[in-house]
């Protein structure tokens, strides 16, 4: 399948409904996150006959809150360590699912978590080929698709 | 019946374990966890669970060299995936080396239940 028949927000809102049980819809109200807001950032990378990454970024609040769902706990009881292992897996499964409906022959790389304010994620040789942007309970998530081109 | 979770993300095998504890299936079943497929493997070992879910992608042995180290040793138990990467040559490779069954995450109880109707 060609990357741009590639359904980011459908897959987005599957994973978050089904692990989760929260509702992502498509976001008109907001692009990017305030400089001043702590994001979380999970990174997967794709290689093979195709290249790339996926990115899936939200909130610290809202990573907290989804921990906490994944966890069984409250969102104050939750650790560092445990957002970053459920954002981090957010991004897995969602680079998973990208990769599955890839062409050819890609290995999924271990997700890697970046957690900060007011900072932008780059991939050497890559272009961003898709960003959708989801709104979950007033909360901003954006998934994103770059692409390696030699 | 004891079950083992082997998952390098803890919240993932928080996860399948709350999704097993809501199937009558596999009621009151005692449920250990690994976090790679080479922790899985020493626990199999020493545990002898009566049905491993494995990921697939992980540090250290991945699930299907977890899979195959078993198969190598001679060791015999009802192994299933249940990982984000669903290809039809992972299915084949799955199925070639002894699994019962791939679940896709994301994944409901049902589709857990699903898989495991008929092989417990």
């Amino acid at each position: 399948m060609d990357t741009a028949t590639i359904d980011l927000q459908q897959i987005g809102a599957d994973i978050w409904a089904a692990i989760l049980g929260l509702d992502l819809k498509p976001s008109h109200t907001r692009d990017q996150h305030d400089p001043a807001e702590r994001v979380v950032t999970g990174c997967v990378q794709i290689t093979g006959d195709w290249s790339g990454a996926v990115t899936v970024q939200c909130a610290e609040s809202l990573a907290r809150q989804a921990t906490a769902l994944m966890f069984g706990s409250e969102p104050d009881e939750v650790t560092e360590d445990e957002i970053s292992d459920t954002v981090g897996e957010l991004a897995n499964m969602t680079g998973g699912n990208v990769k599955s409906l890839l062409a050819g022959n890609c290995q999924l790389s271990l997700p890697a978590v970046t957690t900060g304010q007011n900072y932008s994620v780059h991939i050497p040789s890559a272009q961003v080929v898709d960003r959708v942007t989801a709104d979950c309970d007033g909360e901003l998530v954006v998934m994103t698709m770059l692409e390696r081109r030699a | 019946m004891k079950i083992l979770v082997v998952d390098d993300s803890k919240a993932m095998r928080a996860i399948v374990k709350r999704a097993l504890s809501n199937l009558d299936r596999v009621a009151g079943a005692t449920i250990i966890e690994a976090a790679d497929g080479k922790e899985g493997f020493d626990t199999v070992q020493a545990e002898k669970p009566d049905l491993v879910l494995s990921d697939w992608n992980m540090p250290e042995m991945t699930g299907i060299e977890f899979l195959q180290a078993l198969n190598d040793a001679g060791v015999a138990v009802t192994f299933g995936f249940v990982t984000s990467e669903s290809t039809p040559e992972m299915h084949e490779l799955a199925k070639s080396n002894g699994a019962k069954f791939l679940v896709s995450k994301p994944f409901t109880p049902e589709s857990i239940d699903q898989a495991l109707a008929g092989v417990i």
